[in-house]
Protein backbone atom coordinates (compact mmCIF):
# COMPACT_ATOMS: atom_id res chain seq x y z
CA UNK A 1 0.00 0.00 0.00
CA UNK A 2 2.47 2.53 0.69
CA UNK A 3 4.54 1.85 -2.72
CA UNK A 4 1.09 2.46 -4.02
CA UNK A 5 0.97 5.86 -2.84
CA UNK A 6 4.60 6.95 -3.28
CA UNK A 7 4.81 5.64 -7.18
CA UNK A 8 2.27 7.82 -8.66
CA UNK A 9 2.71 12.03 -8.69
CA UNK A 10 0.63 13.25 -5.81
CA UNK A 11 -1.65 15.94 -6.65
CA UNK A 12 -2.35 18.98 -3.98
CA UNK A 13 -4.58 21.76 -3.96
CA UNK A 14 -3.69 24.65 -1.74
CA UNK A 15 -6.32 26.70 -0.60
CA UNK A 16 -4.59 30.03 0.88
CA UNK A 17 -5.74 33.87 0.22
CA UNK A 18 -2.15 35.42 0.60
CA UNK A 19 -0.89 34.63 -2.65
CA UNK A 20 2.72 35.44 -2.09
CA UNK A 21 2.19 32.70 0.95
CA UNK A 22 0.61 30.43 -1.44
CA UNK A 23 3.28 30.77 -4.39
CA UNK A 24 5.88 29.65 -1.70
CA UNK A 25 3.46 26.82 -0.91
CA UNK A 26 3.27 26.09 -4.56
CA UNK A 27 7.11 25.97 -4.70
CA UNK A 28 7.92 23.85 -1.76
CA UNK A 29 5.29 21.60 -2.65
CA UNK A 30 6.65 20.98 -6.44
CA UNK A 31 10.27 20.71 -4.46
CA UNK A 32 8.62 17.46 -2.26
CA UNK A 33 7.56 15.96 -5.82
CA UNK A 34 3.84 17.20 -5.54
CA UNK A 35 2.37 18.79 -8.63
CA UNK A 36 -0.23 21.10 -7.96
CA UNK A 37 -3.45 21.17 -9.14
CA UNK A 38 -3.98 24.71 -7.76
CA UNK A 39 -4.16 27.81 -5.62
CA UNK A 40 -7.50 28.97 -4.60
CA UNK A 41 -8.31 31.83 -2.11
CA UNK A 42 -12.47 31.29 -1.27
CA UNK A 43 -14.19 28.26 0.23
CA UNK A 44 -16.34 27.72 -2.68
CA UNK A 45 -13.48 27.20 -5.13
CA UNK A 46 -11.58 24.88 -3.23
CA UNK A 47 -15.07 22.59 -2.63
CA UNK A 48 -15.19 23.01 -6.49
CA UNK A 49 -11.94 21.77 -7.39
CA UNK A 50 -11.40 19.66 -4.30
CA UNK A 51 -14.90 17.32 -5.65
CA UNK A 52 -13.66 17.14 -9.40
CA UNK A 53 -10.17 16.66 -9.13
CA UNK A 54 -10.42 14.34 -5.82
CA UNK A 55 -6.33 15.96 -4.91
CA UNK A 56 -3.84 13.93 -2.70
CA UNK A 57 -3.07 16.51 -0.69
CA UNK A 58 -5.03 19.30 0.50
CA UNK A 59 -3.30 22.46 2.31
CA UNK A 60 -5.88 24.85 4.00
CA UNK A 61 -5.60 28.19 5.07
CA UNK A 62 -8.10 29.02 7.77
CA UNK A 63 -8.57 32.49 6.92
CA UNK A 64 -9.91 32.64 3.62
CA UNK A 65 -11.52 35.50 1.40
CA UNK A 66 -15.35 35.47 1.63
CA UNK A 67 -17.99 34.54 4.21
CA UNK A 68 -16.69 31.19 4.94
CA UNK A 69 -13.39 30.37 6.29
CA UNK A 70 -11.04 27.08 5.80
CA UNK A 71 -12.72 25.15 8.70
CA UNK A 72 -16.17 25.39 6.79
CA UNK A 73 -14.39 24.51 3.60
CA UNK A 74 -12.88 21.69 5.18
CA UNK A 75 -16.30 20.41 6.21
CA UNK A 76 -17.59 20.49 2.36
CA UNK A 77 -14.83 18.88 1.11
CA UNK A 78 -14.80 15.94 3.65
CA UNK A 79 -18.75 15.77 2.85
CA UNK A 80 -17.68 15.32 -1.21
CA UNK A 81 -14.23 13.22 -0.91
CA UNK A 82 -12.33 11.72 1.62
CA UNK A 83 -8.59 13.75 0.67
CA UNK A 84 -5.81 14.29 3.56
CA UNK A 85 -6.15 18.02 4.95
CA UNK A 86 -3.80 19.60 6.23
CA UNK A 87 -4.26 23.31 8.05
CA UNK A 88 -2.65 25.91 7.77
CA UNK A 89 -3.17 27.99 10.90
CA UNK A 90 -1.85 30.42 13.70
CA UNK A 91 -3.00 30.55 16.85
CA UNK A 92 -4.91 33.54 15.64
CA UNK A 93 -7.26 32.73 18.26
CA UNK A 94 -8.26 29.55 21.08
CA UNK A 95 -11.43 29.59 19.66
CA UNK A 96 -10.94 29.10 16.38
CA UNK A 97 -7.92 26.57 16.65
CA UNK A 98 -10.54 24.61 19.21
CA UNK A 99 -13.13 24.91 16.25
CA UNK A 100 -10.21 23.39 13.94
CA UNK A 101 -9.61 20.69 15.76
CA UNK A 102 -12.99 19.33 16.31
CA UNK A 103 -13.61 18.93 12.27
CA UNK A 104 -11.73 16.21 10.67
CA UNK A 105 -8.41 17.18 9.37
CA UNK A 106 -5.01 14.81 9.43
CA UNK A 107 -2.62 17.68 10.68
CA UNK A 108 -1.95 20.95 10.92
CA UNK A 109 1.00 23.15 10.33
CA UNK A 110 1.63 26.48 12.28
CA UNK A 111 2.21 29.73 10.25
CA UNK A 112 4.50 31.04 9.71
CA UNK A 113 6.33 27.31 9.12
CA UNK A 114 9.39 25.98 7.76
CA UNK A 115 10.63 23.59 4.80
CA UNK A 116 11.37 20.72 7.01
CA UNK A 117 8.21 20.75 9.31
CA UNK A 118 6.18 21.31 6.44
CA UNK A 119 7.73 18.22 4.58
CA UNK A 120 7.05 16.10 7.74
CA UNK A 121 3.62 17.20 8.48
CA UNK A 122 2.76 16.79 4.98
CA UNK A 123 4.28 12.95 4.89
CA UNK A 124 2.26 12.31 8.71
CA UNK A 125 -0.94 13.52 7.17
CA UNK A 126 -0.65 11.23 3.98
CA UNK A 127 0.12 8.17 6.19
CA UNK A 128 -2.69 9.45 8.74
CA UNK A 129 -5.30 9.41 6.17
CA UNK A 130 -4.11 6.02 4.27
CA UNK A 131 -4.12 4.07 7.63
CA UNK A 132 -7.61 5.90 8.42
CA UNK A 133 -9.21 4.89 4.99
CA UNK A 134 -7.30 1.48 4.48
CA UNK A 135 -7.64 0.51 7.87
CA UNK A 136 -4.31 -0.21 9.89
CA UNK A 137 -1.70 -2.57 6.96
CA UNK B 1 -26.36 67.54 55.00
CA UNK B 2 -24.59 69.91 57.54
CA UNK B 3 -28.26 71.91 57.21
CA UNK B 4 -30.06 68.73 58.48
CA UNK B 5 -27.51 68.35 61.32
CA UNK B 6 -28.41 71.64 62.06
CA UNK B 7 -32.12 71.06 62.04
CA UNK B 8 -32.06 68.14 64.44
CA UNK B 9 -29.46 69.74 66.52
CA UNK B 10 -31.98 72.97 66.90
CA UNK B 11 -35.39 70.94 67.09
CA UNK B 12 -33.85 68.40 70.60
CA UNK B 13 -32.20 71.84 71.93
CA UNK B 14 -35.84 72.89 71.82
CA UNK B 15 -36.27 69.69 73.77
CA UNK B 16 -33.80 70.30 75.86
CA UNK B 17 -34.66 73.93 76.83
CA UNK B 18 -37.82 73.72 76.98
CA UNK B 19 -37.13 70.76 79.92
CA UNK B 20 -34.76 72.76 81.64
CA UNK B 21 -36.91 76.35 81.70
CA UNK B 22 -40.07 74.76 82.99
CA UNK B 23 -39.17 74.92 86.61
CA UNK B 24 -42.21 73.02 87.89
CA UNK B 25 -41.56 70.21 85.75
CA UNK B 26 -37.86 70.16 86.33
CA UNK B 27 -38.71 69.85 90.23
CA UNK B 28 -40.58 67.47 89.87
CA UNK B 29 -38.36 65.48 87.10
CA UNK B 30 -37.33 62.70 89.39
CA UNK B 31 -41.17 62.92 91.53
CA UNK B 32 -42.10 59.32 92.20
CA UNK B 33 -45.42 60.69 93.78
CA UNK B 34 -47.12 58.28 90.90
CA UNK B 35 -48.33 54.76 91.04
CA UNK B 36 -45.58 52.63 89.09
CA UNK B 37 -46.93 51.14 85.64
CA UNK B 38 -47.08 48.07 87.41
CA UNK B 39 -50.26 48.39 89.03
CA UNK B 40 -52.22 49.00 86.25
CA UNK B 41 -51.17 45.54 85.02
CA UNK B 42 -52.80 44.32 88.25
CA UNK B 43 -49.55 43.12 89.29
CA UNK B 44 -50.55 40.56 86.60
CA UNK B 45 -46.85 38.75 86.14
CA UNK B 46 -47.81 37.46 82.61
CA UNK B 47 -48.85 40.60 81.90
CA UNK B 48 -46.03 42.70 83.42
CA UNK B 49 -43.02 40.07 82.13
CA UNK B 50 -44.52 40.04 78.32
CA UNK B 51 -44.34 43.46 78.39
CA UNK B 52 -41.10 43.99 80.29
CA UNK B 53 -39.66 41.29 78.02
CA UNK B 54 -41.05 42.91 74.65
CA UNK B 55 -40.00 46.54 75.32
CA UNK B 56 -36.21 45.16 76.98
CA UNK B 57 -35.79 43.69 73.66
CA UNK B 58 -36.83 46.15 71.36
CA UNK B 59 -34.47 48.45 73.18
CA UNK B 60 -32.02 46.39 72.68
CA UNK B 61 -32.27 45.55 68.90
CA UNK B 62 -33.06 48.93 68.39
CA UNK B 63 -29.82 49.92 70.17
CA UNK B 64 -28.22 47.66 67.67
CA UNK B 65 -29.79 49.03 64.70
CA UNK B 66 -28.73 52.44 65.69
CA UNK B 67 -24.69 51.31 66.55
CA UNK B 68 -24.57 49.86 62.53
CA UNK B 69 -26.48 53.10 61.37
CA UNK B 70 -24.30 55.56 62.61
CA UNK B 71 -20.87 53.61 62.33
CA UNK B 72 -22.35 53.49 58.60
CA UNK B 73 -23.02 56.88 58.21
CA UNK B 74 -19.30 57.69 60.23
CA UNK B 75 -17.33 55.00 57.68
CA UNK B 76 -19.06 55.65 54.77
CA UNK B 77 -19.23 59.74 55.48
CA UNK B 78 -16.70 60.13 52.07
CA UNK B 79 -18.75 57.11 49.97
CA UNK B 80 -22.13 56.52 51.11
CA UNK B 81 -24.67 59.44 49.26
CA UNK B 82 -26.63 61.00 52.68
CA UNK B 83 -24.09 59.56 55.24
CA UNK B 84 -26.14 62.34 57.52
CA UNK B 85 -29.23 60.56 57.04
CA UNK B 86 -27.79 56.98 58.58
CA UNK B 87 -26.91 59.36 61.72
CA UNK B 88 -30.26 61.09 61.66
CA UNK B 89 -31.74 57.78 61.40
CA UNK B 90 -29.49 56.27 64.11
CA UNK B 91 -30.63 59.18 66.97
CA UNK B 92 -33.88 58.53 65.92
CA UNK B 93 -33.75 55.08 66.37
CA UNK B 94 -31.50 55.51 69.57
CA UNK B 95 -33.88 57.46 71.10
CA UNK B 96 -37.27 55.33 69.72
CA UNK B 97 -34.73 52.78 72.51
CA UNK B 98 -34.68 55.04 75.23
CA UNK B 99 -38.38 55.28 75.07
CA UNK B 100 -38.80 51.60 75.37
CA UNK B 101 -36.07 51.35 77.87
CA UNK B 102 -38.35 54.18 80.01
CA UNK B 103 -41.53 52.13 79.41
CA UNK B 104 -39.29 49.05 81.05
CA UNK B 105 -38.37 51.74 84.14
CA UNK B 106 -41.88 52.61 84.74
CA UNK B 107 -43.55 49.50 85.44
CA UNK B 108 -41.70 49.76 89.22
CA UNK B 109 -40.24 52.78 89.65
CA UNK B 110 -42.48 55.52 88.14
CA UNK B 111 -40.49 58.46 86.86
CA UNK B 112 -43.20 58.89 84.57
CA UNK B 113 -41.71 63.03 84.30
CA UNK B 114 -38.25 61.58 82.92
CA UNK B 115 -40.09 59.20 80.53
CA UNK B 116 -42.09 62.20 79.58
CA UNK B 117 -39.12 63.81 78.70
CA UNK B 118 -37.45 61.04 76.73
CA UNK B 119 -40.55 60.86 74.32
CA UNK B 120 -40.79 64.34 73.65
CA UNK B 121 -36.84 64.13 72.55
CA UNK B 122 -37.87 60.94 70.58
CA UNK B 123 -40.75 62.88 69.35
CA UNK B 124 -38.47 66.10 68.17
CA UNK B 125 -35.66 63.93 66.72
CA UNK B 126 -39.03 61.67 64.75
CA UNK B 127 -40.13 64.70 63.33
CA UNK B 128 -37.00 65.51 62.22
CA UNK B 129 -36.23 62.79 60.71
CA UNK B 130 -39.86 62.63 59.06
CA UNK B 131 -39.30 66.69 57.85
CA UNK B 132 -35.88 66.13 56.50
CA UNK B 133 -36.79 62.57 54.56
CA UNK B 134 -39.12 63.67 51.69
CA UNK B 135 -36.32 66.21 51.07
CA UNK B 136 -34.14 63.62 49.65
CA UNK B 137 -36.40 62.01 47.38
CA UNK B 138 -35.66 63.73 44.13
CA UNK B 139 -31.72 63.25 45.36
CA UNK B 140 -32.49 59.73 45.85
CA UNK B 141 -33.82 59.01 42.54
CA UNK B 142 -31.28 61.11 41.08
CA UNK B 143 -28.87 59.25 42.57
CA UNK B 144 -30.58 55.64 40.97
CA UNK B 145 -30.83 57.37 37.81
CA UNK B 146 -27.08 58.14 38.19
CA UNK B 147 -26.34 54.22 39.47
CA UNK B 148 -28.24 53.35 36.46
CA UNK B 149 -26.23 55.52 34.20
CA UNK B 150 -23.01 54.34 35.44
CA UNK B 151 -23.78 50.84 34.88
CA UNK B 152 -24.56 51.56 31.35
CA UNK B 153 -21.56 53.00 31.05
CA UNK B 154 -19.78 50.23 32.81
CA UNK B 155 -21.09 47.93 29.95
CA UNK B 156 -20.14 50.31 27.34
CA UNK B 157 -16.57 50.67 28.45
CA UNK B 158 -16.12 46.80 29.02
CA UNK B 159 -17.51 46.37 24.88
CA UNK B 160 -15.32 49.32 24.11
CA UNK B 161 -12.64 47.48 25.93
CA UNK B 162 -13.79 43.75 24.05
CA UNK B 163 -13.85 45.86 20.55
CA UNK B 164 -10.24 47.17 21.78
CA UNK B 165 -8.67 43.85 22.38
CA UNK B 166 -10.31 41.82 19.08
CA UNK B 167 -8.96 44.96 17.17
CA UNK B 168 -5.28 44.96 19.15
CA UNK B 169 -5.28 41.18 18.02
CA UNK B 170 -6.24 41.67 14.68
CA UNK B 171 -3.54 43.92 14.06
CA UNK B 172 -0.86 41.55 15.46
CA UNK B 173 -2.24 39.23 13.42
CA UNK B 174 -2.10 41.38 9.77
CA UNK B 175 1.95 42.27 11.36
CA UNK B 176 2.74 38.61 11.67
CA UNK B 177 0.84 38.03 8.31
CA UNK B 178 2.57 40.47 6.59
CA UNK B 179 6.18 39.47 7.88
CA UNK B 180 4.95 35.78 6.65
CA UNK B 181 4.59 37.35 3.49
CA UNK B 182 7.76 38.92 3.45
CA UNK B 183 9.40 35.34 4.07
CA UNK B 184 7.96 34.24 1.26
CA UNK B 185 9.48 36.43 -0.53
CA UNK B 186 12.68 36.22 0.50
CA UNK B 187 11.92 32.33 0.32
CA UNK B 188 10.92 32.83 -3.47
CA UNK B 189 13.60 35.68 -4.21
CA UNK B 190 16.13 33.10 -3.40
CA UNK B 191 14.61 30.44 -5.62
CA UNK B 192 15.51 32.87 -8.40
CA UNK B 193 19.28 32.83 -8.48
CA UNK B 194 22.14 29.96 -8.57
CA UNK B 195 24.11 32.17 -6.76
CA UNK B 196 25.03 30.21 -3.69
CA UNK B 197 26.16 33.14 -1.32
CA UNK B 198 22.77 35.09 -2.52
CA UNK B 199 20.68 31.96 -1.52
CA UNK B 200 22.76 31.87 1.60
CA UNK B 201 21.86 35.71 2.40
CA UNK B 202 18.16 35.45 1.70
CA UNK B 203 17.88 32.72 3.81
CA UNK B 204 19.40 34.61 6.63
CA UNK B 205 16.97 37.28 6.27
CA UNK B 206 14.03 34.95 5.80
CA UNK B 207 15.08 33.48 9.49
CA UNK B 208 15.45 36.77 10.91
CA UNK B 209 11.67 38.43 9.88
CA UNK B 210 10.99 34.54 10.63
CA UNK B 211 12.05 35.54 14.75
CA UNK B 212 10.10 38.37 14.54
CA UNK B 213 6.97 37.18 13.19
CA UNK B 214 7.06 34.30 15.80
CA UNK B 215 7.37 36.91 18.87
CA UNK B 216 3.79 38.02 17.33
CA UNK B 217 2.37 34.18 17.17
CA UNK B 218 3.79 33.95 20.74
CA UNK B 219 1.32 36.31 21.60
CA UNK B 220 -1.81 34.36 20.89
CA UNK B 221 -0.69 31.88 23.44
CA UNK B 222 0.02 34.64 26.53
CA UNK B 223 -2.83 35.85 28.09
CA UNK B 224 -2.55 39.08 27.44
CA UNK B 225 -2.03 41.44 24.17
CA UNK B 226 1.19 43.25 25.93
CA UNK B 227 3.46 40.55 27.20
CA UNK B 228 4.91 37.12 25.94
CA UNK B 229 6.70 34.72 27.89
CA UNK B 230 9.87 34.66 26.14
CA UNK B 231 10.65 31.19 27.06
CA UNK B 232 7.71 29.68 25.57
CA UNK B 233 9.30 31.53 22.65
CA UNK B 234 12.62 30.36 22.92
CA UNK B 235 11.66 27.20 23.12
CA UNK B 236 9.64 27.91 19.60
CA UNK B 237 12.56 29.73 17.31
CA UNK B 238 15.04 27.18 18.34
CA UNK B 239 12.87 24.02 17.34
CA UNK B 240 12.26 26.15 14.38
CA UNK B 241 16.19 26.78 14.26
CA UNK B 242 16.91 22.99 14.73
CA UNK B 243 14.47 21.72 12.40
CA UNK B 244 15.84 24.05 9.34
CA UNK B 245 19.28 23.11 10.23
CA UNK B 246 18.54 19.25 9.95
CA UNK B 247 20.49 18.91 6.75
CA UNK B 248 23.61 19.49 8.75
CA UNK B 249 25.60 16.88 8.29
CA UNK B 250 26.36 16.51 12.84
CA UNK B 251 24.00 15.34 14.42
CA UNK B 252 22.91 18.33 16.92
CA UNK B 253 21.38 17.66 20.15
CA UNK B 254 19.79 20.73 21.83
CA UNK B 255 19.21 21.03 25.72
CA UNK B 256 16.92 23.51 26.78
CA UNK B 257 17.04 25.00 30.49
CA UNK B 258 14.49 27.87 30.38
CA UNK B 259 12.69 30.25 32.86
CA UNK B 260 9.71 31.92 32.38
CA UNK B 261 10.30 35.47 31.93
CA UNK B 262 7.19 37.78 31.04
CA UNK B 263 8.09 40.93 28.54
CA UNK B 264 7.12 43.59 26.31
CA UNK B 265 6.53 42.93 22.72
CA UNK B 266 9.32 44.95 21.59
CA UNK B 267 12.06 43.77 24.36
CA UNK B 268 10.71 40.58 22.97
CA UNK B 269 11.61 41.28 18.92
CA UNK B 270 14.72 42.48 20.21
CA UNK B 271 15.99 39.87 22.20
CA UNK B 272 14.51 37.13 19.33
CA UNK B 273 16.58 39.14 16.57
CA UNK B 274 19.54 38.30 19.39
CA UNK B 275 18.73 34.55 20.33
CA UNK B 276 18.11 34.14 16.46
CA UNK B 277 21.95 35.28 15.37
CA UNK B 278 23.31 33.10 18.25
CA UNK B 279 21.68 30.34 17.58
CA UNK B 280 22.05 30.19 13.87
CA UNK B 281 26.17 31.14 14.77
CA UNK B 282 26.39 27.68 16.93
CA UNK B 283 25.10 25.88 13.71
CA UNK B 284 26.39 27.57 10.87
CA UNK B 285 30.06 27.86 12.60
CA UNK B 286 30.32 25.09 15.78
CA UNK B 287 29.94 21.81 14.35
CA UNK B 288 31.69 22.11 11.04
CA UNK B 289 34.19 19.23 11.65
CA UNK B 290 32.18 16.89 13.79
CA UNK B 291 29.82 13.95 13.44
CA UNK B 292 27.29 15.18 16.43
CA UNK B 293 27.27 17.94 18.79
CA UNK B 294 25.42 20.11 21.26
CA UNK B 295 23.58 23.31 21.78
CA UNK B 296 22.60 24.35 25.39
CA UNK B 297 20.40 27.40 25.81
CA UNK B 298 19.62 28.83 29.15
CA UNK B 299 17.31 31.45 30.70
CA UNK B 300 17.65 32.52 34.03
CA UNK B 301 16.63 35.49 35.96
CA UNK B 302 17.23 36.51 39.44
CA UNK B 303 15.74 38.42 41.85
CA UNK B 304 16.33 41.83 40.69
CA UNK B 305 14.73 41.11 37.09
CA UNK B 306 17.99 40.71 35.57
CA UNK B 307 17.81 38.24 32.84
CA UNK B 308 20.98 35.83 31.51
CA UNK B 309 20.43 34.37 28.10
CA UNK B 310 22.97 32.11 27.16
CA UNK B 311 23.84 29.56 24.48
CA UNK B 312 26.63 27.26 24.76
CA UNK B 313 27.74 24.66 22.54
CA UNK B 314 30.34 22.13 22.39
CA UNK B 315 31.69 22.34 18.96
CA UNK B 316 34.94 24.13 17.72
CA UNK B 317 34.99 27.25 19.53
CA UNK B 318 35.30 30.53 18.11
CA UNK B 319 39.14 31.62 16.54
CA UNK B 320 41.85 33.02 18.93
CA UNK B 321 41.94 36.15 17.11
CA UNK B 322 37.64 37.18 17.26
CA UNK B 323 36.25 39.55 19.17
CA UNK B 324 32.52 40.73 19.87
CA UNK B 325 33.90 44.88 19.43
CA UNK B 326 35.91 44.29 16.28
CA UNK B 327 34.08 41.52 14.33
CA UNK B 328 32.93 42.11 11.01
CA UNK B 329 30.11 39.24 10.17
CA UNK B 330 26.68 40.62 10.21
CA UNK B 331 25.62 38.20 13.05
CA UNK B 332 27.74 39.63 15.56
CA UNK B 333 27.14 43.16 14.16
CA UNK B 334 23.19 42.55 14.67
CA UNK B 335 23.92 41.13 18.38
CA UNK B 336 26.22 44.34 18.95
CA UNK B 337 24.06 47.13 18.28
CA UNK B 338 20.67 45.47 19.37
CA UNK B 339 22.37 45.19 22.94
CA UNK B 340 23.29 48.36 22.70
CA UNK B 341 19.56 49.23 22.08
CA UNK B 342 18.24 46.90 25.09
CA UNK B 343 20.96 48.36 27.00
CA UNK B 344 22.41 44.60 28.58
CA UNK B 345 25.79 43.48 28.02
CA UNK B 346 27.10 40.10 25.78
CA UNK B 347 29.94 38.49 25.86
CA UNK B 348 31.61 35.44 24.12
CA UNK B 349 34.14 33.30 25.31
CA UNK B 350 35.67 30.15 24.25
CA UNK B 351 35.17 27.30 26.52
CA UNK B 352 36.91 24.15 27.09
CA UNK B 353 35.19 22.56 24.69
CA UNK B 354 33.45 25.10 22.35
CA UNK B 355 31.59 28.71 22.49
CA UNK B 356 29.67 29.84 24.97
CA UNK B 357 27.69 33.77 23.97
CA UNK B 358 26.15 35.47 26.93
CA UNK B 359 23.54 37.94 27.12
CA UNK B 360 22.79 39.89 30.11
CA UNK B 361 19.90 42.74 30.04
CA UNK B 362 17.33 43.78 33.05
CA UNK B 363 13.21 43.16 32.04
CA UNK B 364 11.58 46.10 34.22
CA UNK B 365 13.04 49.18 32.59
CA UNK B 366 11.75 48.24 29.50
CA UNK B 367 8.05 47.86 30.46
CA UNK B 368 6.29 51.07 30.87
Amino acid sequence: MNNEVVSREQRALIVEDEVLIAEELRDRLSRLGFSIIAAVDSCDEAVAIAARERPDLVLMDIRLKGAKDGIEAAKEIRMQVDVPIVYLTAYSDRATLDRAKATDYDAYILKPFHRRELQSTIEVAIKRHAIRVHGME
Amino acid sequence: MKRQLYVIGVVSGFAVITLLLWPRLTDRLLTTDFLPHAYCYLQNSGLVWTNVAADSLIAIAYLAISVTLIYLGYKGRYDIPFPWMFVIFGFFIVACAATHFMEVVTVWIPVYFVSAAVKLFTAAVSVAAATVLPFTVPQVFALVQQAKTTQQMTEQLRASEDRKDALLQEVHHRVKNNLTVICSLFYLQSTHTKDEEAIRIFRDMERRVHSMALVHESLYRSEGLERIDFADYARTLSQDILSSHGGLSAQVRMRIELETVMMGVDLAVLCGLILNELMVNSFKHGFNDRAKGEIKLTLHRDAHNQCTLSVEDDGVGIPPNLTVETSKTMGLRLVRSLTRQIRGSFELSKRDRGTSACLRFKVDQHEQ
